[in-house]
C-alpha cells in the first residue's frame, strides 16, 4: 500500500486526525531540507508535500512565489530533488512525501521516466494544480503503467457538479481548496461549510483542507467535517522568519498535531 | 477549422488551469458560443467596429515597393485603427461578451502597453471598472502607455514577481482572475491561453482576413498567392491567417522574431527553437530550459517577446500549413527604415518583421504575383526604441 494512504488510514480507523506541511524543495539548501524533512517526520506529521520550484507557478501566492523563486536562484532543480529523496529514503526516512509541482516540469522530464524516478526515490503522490481532470489522462496512463505514485486530486469551493467526476479519481486523500485563487489567500470562501459538506457526502477518502491555513482554531470549525489540514505558505513563512529554525518546526508541527 | 477534441488543435491547447478556474471557462465558453449565434451580438459587434474602430481598414497597394522589388506587395492596414493596432479588434469583442455576461470588472495583462492601452479604452467606453497587470520593468520602459492607460481611467498594477515582464504579469492576471471570476472578466490580448481563447480571439480578429480576402479580389480578381504576418502570440496572425486556410494555394507565412539571433538566447522563437510546453493555460510551442521552467524571450519589439505561442499556430506549424520563419531585430529595422521612406509609413516594430521577410521574399517573385502583409499596428508608440536604436548604431538621421 502506498505511504500516504497507509498513513491516513491509520489515523482514520485510530479517529486522529491528520496534518500535512509544505515546504519548498531546495530551501534553504538541500541538506537543510532534509533535515527539515526528518525533523518535521520525528515531530509526527502525517505527509510532507514538497514544492518543487517553478518558474510560472501560477496556482501560489507571494510567499511561495518567492520561495520557488529564491529556490531556482541557488540552482535547485528537479533532478537535484529525486537524488534528495533517494538519499532520505536510504537514511530512513518513512515519512509519506508529495511532489506539488506544475506539468511543465514533468512534460520537460518526460512523463513515463518522471514517473519511473517518482517510483525508484520514493516519491509517494503528486499534487499538480495546472492539471485539471480534465487532462490528467497522459499522466494517469503513465502512473497506471508504472504503478507509480498516486495522483491527488484538487477539488474547490466552485467546482460544485464537477466534485462527484473528481472525487471519483481520487487516492490517497481529497485536497479541498478553502479559498478562491492562490496559496496563502487572506479569508476562506464565504460558504466553506457547506461546500466542505458537498465533498464529505461524495466520497470516504479522506477530506484535507488547505489554502490560507496559520493556526489550529482557523480549522476548529470544520473539523467534524475535514479529516485534516494542510499548512503551506504559513509554514514557509514561519521557517524563513527563524532562518529554518528546526525546533521552530518541530514545535508548530507537535502543537498543531496536538490541538487538531 | 482546426479546432479537434473540444479545445484541442492537434496535440495543442486544453485547458491546463486550477480547478477554481474549469467552471469559469465552462461558463465563458458557453457564453461566447451563444453570443455567436445571436444576430443582435455580432450586430453590435460590428457597429463598434466600423463606428469606433474605424473599420473596414484599407488593403492598401504599396507602390513604390511593389516597383522597387518587382511584384505586388498589399499591406493590411491594422495600424489605422483606433489606438492604433489591432489589439482593438479583438477588445470590443471581449468586452460585449463580458457585459453580455454581466461581468462589471474587466482585468488585463499586458507587455508593451498596446493590448493594455486597448482595453483601457474599451473599458472606458462602456463604463467598466479595470485593471491593467503590467510587468514594473515593462512600465519603466513604457511609460506613456502607462500614461495613456490612467488616463483612460484604468488601474496599472505593477507586477514584481519572476522576471517582471509580461509573462509574469500574465500570470497574475490569471491569479487574480481565480480570485474574482464571479463578477471579472479577464481580456486575454494574444491567441493564447486556455480554451476558449484562442478560439475567441481568433474569431474576433478574423475580420482582418474576411476583409482582406474580398479586398484583394476587388483589386486583382484572384486570391493573393502569398499571405504574411508577425507573431509573438499570434492574435493578428491568426486573423490574418484564419479566412485562407481552407485556399490551399495561398502560402501563409509567420515570422516570429528571431531577437539576436537564433544562435543566442536572446530571441522569441519558440516555434523554431522552442518545444511542447504548457504555460498560461495551454499546451503549445514554448521556451524552457532543462528543468522545465521558462526561458525569457527577447525581442526588440516588446509585443513579439513572449516565451510561448498561441496552440493553433502550432498546430498549422506541425500540419505544415503555414510556414514560420524569423527575423531578427537588425532586419526588422532595416524594414521599419524602409518602410518609412518608400511609403511613408511607419509600422510598429512588431509588424516591421513581417514587413522585413516579405520583402526578402518578393526579390525572387514575379510581377504577377501578388502577396498580403499584415501591418498589425503603428509605430507612433516605438519613436523612443527606434531613436535608441539608431543612436547605438549610428545611423543618420
Amino acid at each position: 500500500m502506498n505511504r500516504i494512504e497507509e498513513r491516513l488510514k491509520e489515523n482514520k480507523v485510530k479517529k486522529k486526525k491528520s496534518f500535512i506541511t509544505y515546504i519548498t524543495a531546495g530551501l534553504p539548501d538541500m541538506e537543510g531540507m532534509k533535515g527539515l524533512i526528518h525533523t518535521q517526520e520525528l515531530a509526527g506529521v502525517d505527509v510532507i508535500e514538497l514544492g518543487v520550484p517553478f518558474s510560472d507557478p501560477v496556482a501560489d501566492g507571494e510567499v511561495i512565489q518567492k520561495a520557488s523563486q529564491k529556490s531556482i536562484e541557488q540552482g535547485t532543480n528537479i533532478k537535484g530533488i529525486f537524488q534528495a529523496v533517494k538519499q532520505l529514503r536510504q537514511e530512513g526516512s518513512q515519512v509519506p512525501l508529495v511532489f506539488m509541482m506544475y506539468y511543465n516540469t514533468i512534460l520537460t522530464y518526460g512523463i513515463t521516466e518522471f514517473v519511473k524516478s517518482c517510483k525508484t526515490t520514493g516519491v509517494d503522490g503528486l499534487i499538480v494544480p495546472d492539471l485539471p481532470m480534465e487532462e490528467q489522462q497522459e499522466l494517469q496512463e503513465a502512473l497506471e503503467q508504472e504503478e507509480g505514485p498516486i495522483l491527488i486530486q484538487l477539488v474547490s469551493p466552485v467546482s460544485k457538479d464537477r466534485i462527484k467526476f473528481i472525487v471519483k479519481k481520487g487516492k490517497g486523500f481529497i485536497y479541498c481548496v478553502s479559498s478562491m485563487g492562490v496559496t496563502g489567500g487572506g479569508s476562506f470562501y464565504n460558504k466553506v461549510k457547506d461546500y466542505l459538506m458537498e465533498v464529505r457526502k461524495s466520497t470516504d477518502l479522506p477530506i484535507m483542507m488547505g489554502f490560507g491555513i496559520k493556526e489550529p482554531k482557523d480549522v476548529e470549525p470544520y473539523m467534524d467535517v475535514i479529516d485534516g489540514a494542510i499548512v503551506g505558505s504559513h509554514f514557509i513563512r514561519l521557517m524563513e522568519e527563524s532562518s529554518y529554525n528546526r525546533n521552530k518546526a518541530k514545535e508548530y508541527i507537535e502543537n498543531f498535531k496536538a490541538q487538531l | 477549422m482546426t479546432e479537434s477534441k473540444k479545445g484541442y488543435y492537434g496535440a495543442y491547447g486544453g485547458q491546463y488551469v486550477a480547478e477554481t478556474l474549469m467552471n469559469t471557462l465552462k461558463e465563458l465558453e458557453e457564453g461566447f458560443e451563444q453570443a455567436m449565434k445571436d444576430p443582435s451580438f455580432l450586430e453590435e459587434f460590428h457597429y463598434y467596429l466600423s463606428q469606433y474602430v474605424g473599420r473596414e481598414t484599407p488593403l492598401y497597394f504599396a507602390e513604390r515597393l511593389s516597383k522597387k522589388y518587382g511584384t505586388k506587395i498589399y499591406l493590411k492596414r491594422e495600424d489605422l485603427n483606433h489606438t492604433g493596432a489591432h489589439k482593438i479588434n479583438n477588445v470590443i469583442g471581449q468586452i460585449l461578451l463580458a457585459k453580455r455576461m454581466g461581468k462589471t470588472r474587466i482585468i488585463a495583462e499586458t507587455g508593451a502597453g498596446q493590448h493594455g492601452v486597448a482595453t483601457a479604452t474599451g473599458a472606458a467606453l462602456f463604463g467598466m471598472e479595470c485593471e491593467v497587470y503590467m510587468g514594473a520593468e515593462d512600465m519603466e520602459r513604457q511609460k506613456l502607455n502607462v500614461l495613456r492607460m490612467e488616463l483612460l481611467g484604468a488601474k496599472v498594477v505593477p507586477v514584481k514577481s519572476g522576471s517582471n515582464t509580461l509573462k509574469d504579469a500574465t500570470n497574475q492576471a490569471i491569479r487574480t482572475w481565480a480570485a474574482r471570476a464571479e463578477d471579472t472578466f479577464y481580456i486575454i490580448g494574444s491567441a493564447v491561453g486556455p480554451h476558449p481563447y484562442p478560439k475567441m480571439v481568433k474569431t474576433f480578429q478574423s475580420v482582418i482576413s474576411k476583409e482582406a480576402k474580398k479586398q484583394h479580389f476587388l483589386a486583382e480578381g484572384k486570391l493573393p498567392e502569398r499571405v504574411i504576418a508577425c507573431i509573438g502570440g499570434g492574435s493578428n496572425s491568426i486573423g490574418m491567417f484564419a479566412n485562407f486556410l481552407e485556399e490551399e494555394k495561398v502560402q501563409l507565412i509567420g515570422v516570429e522574431a528571431a531577437g539576436k539571433g537564433l544562435d543566442t538566447k536572446e530571441h522569441a522563437a519558440s516555434m523554431a527553437k522552442g518545444k511542447p510546453g504548457v504555460l498560461h493555460g495551454m499546451k503549445s510551442y514554448l521556451l524552457s530550459d532543462e528543468d522545465g521552467n521558462v526561458q525569457l524571450a527577447h525581442s526588440i519589439s516588446a509585443g513579439l517577446d513572449y516565451p510561448g505561442v498561441g496552440p493553433e499556430h502550432a498546430y498549422l506549424k506541425d500540419i505544415g500549413r503555414v510556414s514560420y520563419v524569423s527575423v531578427t531585430d537588425v532586419e526588422a529595422m532595416d524594414a521599419l527604415m524602409e518602410l518609412s521612406r518608400e511609403e511613408g509609413i511607419i509600422p510598429a516594430i512588431e509588424s516591421a518583421h513581417a514587413v522585413a521577410y516579405a520583402l526578402k521574399l518578393a526579390k525572387e517573385l514575379s510581377e504577377e504575383e501578388s502577396m498580403i502583409v499584415c501591418l498589425s499596428g503603428r509605430g507612433d508608440k516605438d519613436v523612443h526604441t527606434i531613436a535608441d536604436y539608431l543612436s547605438g548604431k549610428g545611423y543618420q538621421n
